[in-house]
């Protein structure tokens, strides 16, 4: 009698799941053999001429691509600079707001502002508050604070457009580990720090012995899926700048620039492998701690 | 909360994190409302010493600015892929909220793959795909990819707030000759009204927002949404920093307003729920 229960109540959740399911399958699972199947073909330009089988050409001429490894490497610099300082700018600001203050919902309101906004909005500001000629930050920087003589070209210099590009994502990207953090912050027993008080404990003493190992799993969390997403960013790089070839901006323009669907597709292959790796480490190492300590 | 006396240095820190915080939208407003030759004037000025509403009434005029039709496409795309996310969003997380069936652990992995997935690796095969079957310049192709990215997100939004209405709700409603279906449309979505806003937020803010999905499928001035038709605009070589700053401004009103509207929503409704939470 049990038994038979179960399945129906394993059929009632199926037929309640399967508009989700079948969207998955359709746009996610079946696009994702086809894309295998693309990178085994030299794609013409024109729709109606049929793709040939060309087999490892894709891979052994992306792997040959010295821009494709450049492109690897500045992914990874990228990656690395977003996912550690949006995680610490957020954490920074999500400790030192924890408290009783005047103005805090507004402040709360304000901070989540740059996460929710488009992300075009925000990169017309930026553009003109660097631009060569009227920009402010140049004002700034050479007419009043006199720190070089000659007006950085921000957006045409391929180290400086790097480091606006991934300064712009930790000012976007930030409040989603500052909401994180002030979530988990939350639940932290206060009478943990009270009687750390008593113990005559310092900032960095109770920082180290309460404050840090409640926020681990959290912390985990926000760096794994941060490292995910920064990894394969393409639209707040795209936008801002054309001198930062990130692996998703690579893979774009081989794609609709240069209308080269096999070693698009190729590349989103050898991409696919990065994260998927990087989605099993979380979810292995991630999602278990997460419950251990739940 | 810790009960400290807050020094007046507090506020100083408070103060830096705001002007962090807000900076450039405060340019973006200066800009929006002083006279095009200020904006190229040098030096820059943060405060405006001329004032003009000139650029919010050129984008709402259709005959310099396209940006009502752009305002429609967005609203069309966002508006669909909200409503959507969230009656899947439904159906889905009262499965996983409250029905035991076989399998559960695996379709909750799989919503977590595709929620750290992206869309940049299929473009290829999506943009193959759905521009052989006809959605090629088209905002239902966008409509149809921005819905994937956002389900699997709404299920576990809409789960957690399924989670926390109690058994005994359901009970009744099935005591009194209600069907599954009309338990969940009768008894629980409206117990969530404001979890649920806060589904349909969020999938409004990532389809308002995006980029990726319309800059491949759609072609076409007369059908593009907000974002890459601003942005078309830019790379123009006329473009005027007043206008493009005051559309911003106008772009960002929706979201902002409704992210303030939910949270609000979400504060004042975590006590409902019919029984003690």
């Amino acid at each position: 009698m049990k038994f038979s229960r179960d399945r129906s109540e394993t059929r009632f959740a199926y037929a309640l799941l399967a508009p989700s399911l079948i969207l998955i399958a359709l746009l996610i699972g079946y696009p994702m053999v086809y894309n295998v199947v693309i990178s085994f073909q030299h794609v013409p330009l024109n729709p109606r001429m049929s793709s040939t089988f060309i087999g490892l050409k894709n891979y052994l001429s992306v792997l040959k691509d010295l821009t494709f490894y450049q492109s690897v490497l500045v992914t990874f610099a990228f990656t690395a600079l977003v996912t550690f300082f949006s995680t610490i700018v957020g954490l920074a600001m999500a400790i030192y707001l924890n408290r009783d203050f005047f103005g805090k919902r507004v402040v709360n309101g304000i901070v989540i502002l740059s996460y929710v906004v488009p992300s075009v909005c925000l990169i017309f500001a930026w553009r003109y508050m660097f631009n060569n000629i009227y920009g402010i930050i140049n004002y700034a920087v050479v007419d009043v604070l006199h720190l070089t003589g000659k007006a950085p070209l921000w957006f045409d210099n391929p180290t400086s457009a790097f480091l606006l590009a991934a300064f712009f994502s930790i000012w976007r990207f930030f409040p989603y580990a500052y909401m994180a953090f002030v979530a988990a912050l939350q639940s932290i027993d206060q009478s943990l720090y009270e009687a750390a008080d008593i113990d005559g404990a310092t900032f960095w003493d109770r920082f180290q012995a309460i404050t840090l190992p409640a926020l681990k799993p959290t912390l985990v969390t926000v760096v794994s899926l941060r490292m995910i997403w920064a990894f394969y960013i393409y639209t707040e790089v795209y936008l801002l700048t054309k001198q930062v070839d990130v692996i998703g901006v690579y893979l774009y323009d081989m794609a609709f620039a240069t209308h080269d669907f096999g070693k698009a597709a190729c590349i989103s292959i050898l991409l696919f492998f990065v994260i998927f790796a990087c989605i099993i480490f979380v979810r292995k190492k991630v999602l278990r701690y997460n419950e251990e300590e739940a | 909360m810790r009960k400290r006396h807050n020094r007046p240095g507090f506020y100083i820190g408070v103060i830096l994190i705001l002007i962090f915080l807000l900076f450039p939208f405060v340019i973006m407003l200066s800009v929006a409302v002083k006279s095009t030759k200020e904006t190229i004037g040098f030096p820059p000025t943060v405060i405006p010493r001329t004032f003009t509403l000139e650029h919010f009434a050129a984008i709402f005029n259709a005959q310099i600015f396209p940006f009502l039709t752009y305002f429609k496409n967005s609203i069309y795309i966002a508006v669909t892929v909200s409503c959507l996310a969230v009656f899947f969003g439904i159906l889905g997380g009262y499965a996983l909220a409250k029905v035991h069936f076989t399998g559960k652990r695996i379709v909750s992995d799989l919503f977590y793959f595709v929620y750290m997935f992206s869309g940049i690796l299929l473009i290829v095969p999506l943009f193959k795909l759905l521009s052989s079957i006809g959605l090629s310049n088209s905002r239902e192709a966008v409509i149809i990819c921005m819905i994937v990215q956002t389900v699997p997100t709404a299920i576990y939004m809409t789960r957690s707030y399924f989670e926390t209405i109690p058994k005994e709700l359901e009970e009744a409603g099935r005591v009194d000759g209600l069907s599954r279906m009309g338990i969940i449309f009768r008894i629980v979505v409206p117990l969530s009204t404001s979890g649920l806003v806060s589904v349909f937020v969020y999938a409004f803010m990532i389809a308002w927002n995006d980029v990726l999905f319309s800059s491949i499928f759609i072609n076409s001035a007369e059908k593009m949404p907000l974002t890459i038709g601003l942005n078309a605009l830019f790379d123009t070589p006329d473009y005027i920093w007043g206008r493009m700053m005051a559309a911003s401004l106008v772009t960002s009103l929706p979201i902002v307003i409704m992210y303030m509207f939910s949270q609000r929503l979400i504060r004042s409704g975590s006590t409902e729920g019919g029984v003690k939470g």
